[in-house]
C-alpha cells in the first residue's frame, strides 16, 4: 500500500472507529437510575457562606444573642476590674511613699553644693 | 422556562435536583459513549459517566460560566478517563475478534474485518492522551482549540499529540498492512 493510501486509510479508519458508538439505552439508564438517589451535598465557595449557613438553618436565635451579649458583658466587666490580680490594702501605696519617697526628699544632699540638710 | 444547559446550572446550584436530573438526561448518553471510546470498557465508562455528573451536581455553587457547559463537562470527564487509566491498565475487550462468515465474499469480509481489528487495537495501545485527542478530534470532529481546552494544555502541544498518535498508529499497523497488499 502507497504511503499517501495508507494515510488516507488510516485517517478514515481512525475517523470510523473513534466515532460516538450508538447509545446504548440499558447502559444510560443505569446510570441514570443511579443519578436519581439521593445527592451528595454540594460544595459551596467561602464567599457564599451566609447563604449556607442560611440554608443549614444556622442562623442565630434572639435568646442566643442575648446570650451571647451577656456573656461578653461579664468577660468585659471582668477585664476592666481585673478580678485575677492579688487584692492588696487600700493604703499600702500611700505607705511605700511616705516610707522611702519621703525620706529621700528629706535627706537627700542638694544637687550643686552637696550640703546635706 | 429557560433550558439552556447554562440556565440548568443556575438552578442547579440552588440544590434544583429536577434541573439536574434533566440536565443528566441530556448529557449523559454523549459523556457515556466519550468515556467508552476513551477507555475501552463499558462498566469503567459507566462509572466515570456518573461520577463526571455528580461533579456537575457538586460543583454548581461554584461554576463559574467561563466556558461553554458542554467543554467544561467534556475536560471533567476527560480527567476522570486519564485518572482511571493511570489507575488500571486498559482492558481490551473487542480483542477475540468474530467468527468468520462462510457465504461468498466472506474471506474479503474477514480480511477487512481484520484490520479493522488491528486498527481498533493499535488505538487502544496508545498513550492515554494521544489516544484521547485523536478520539475528540476524529471522532467528534473537535478543532484543536477546542481539545486544547479540554485537555487543558496549548494548540500546539495538542498537534504534537496528533502527531505522535499517527506516528505510533503507522508503526503499529505499518508492517502488518504492508504485508496483506
Amino acid at each position: 500500500m502507497q504511503n499517501d493510501r495508507f494515510d488516507e486509510y488510516l485517517d478514515k479508519t481512525v475517523t470510523r472507529q473513534t466515532k460516538a458508538p450508538p447509545d446504548d439505552d440499558a447502559a444510560i439508564e443505569r446510570v441514570l437510575k443511579r443519578l436519581g438517589g439521593p445527592l451528595p451535598r454540594q460544595k459551596f465557595p467561602w464567599w457564599q457562606l451566609p447563604n449556607v449557613l442560611l440554608d443549614w438553618q444556622f442562623a442565630p436565635a434572639w435568646p442566643r444573642v442575648a446570650v451571647l451579649a451577656g456573656c461578653a458583658a461579664v468577660g468585659f466587666a471582668i477585664g476592666i476590674t481585673g478580678i485575677d490580680r492579688r487584692i492588696e490594702p487600700a493604703d499600702t501605696a500611700f505607705a511605700v511613699a511616705s516610707n522611702s519617697d519621703l525620706g529621700s526628699i528629706v535627706f537627700e544632699p542638694e544637687a550643686l553644693t552637696g550640703a546635706r540638710p | 422556562m429557560d433550558d439552556s444547559d447554562e440556565a440548568l446550572m443556575v438552578r442547579i446550584a440552588r440544590g434544583d435536583e429536577r434541573a439536574f436530573r434533566t440536565l443528566s438526561a441530556r448529557h449523559v448518553p454523549a459523556m457515556l459513549g466519550l468515556a467508552r471510546r476513551i477507555l475501552g470498557n463499558a462498566a469503567d465508562a459507566e462509572d466515570v459517566a456518573q461520577e463526571a455528573m455528580l461533579r456537575v451536581w457538586t460543583h454548581a455553587p461554584r461554576w463559574q460560566p467561563l466556558a461553554a457547559f458542554r467543554t467544561w463537562l467534556t475536560r471533567v470527564t476527560v480527567n476522570l478517563c486519564l485518572d482511571r487509566k493511570r489507575r488500571a491498565p486498559w482492558v481490551a475487550l473487542e480483542a477475540a475478534g468474530e467468527i468468520v462468515d462462510p457465504a461468498p465474499g466472506a474471506g474479503e469480509k474477514a480480511e477487512h474485518d481484520e484490520r479493522e481489528r488491528l486498527v481498533q487495537a493499535a488505538i487502544a495501545e496508545l498513550p492515554a492522551r494521544q489516544r484521547t485527542a485523536i478520539v475528540l478530534t476524529y471522532g467528534d470532529g473537535m478543532s484543536n482549540a477546542q481539545v486544547a481546552e479540554i485537555l487543558d494544555t496549548s494548540v500546539s502541544a495538542v498537534e504534537t499529540l496528533l502527531v505522535r498518535g499517527k506516528q505510533n498508529l503507522r508503526r503499529a499497523l505499518d508492517s502488518v498492512i504492508d504485508k496483506d497488499e
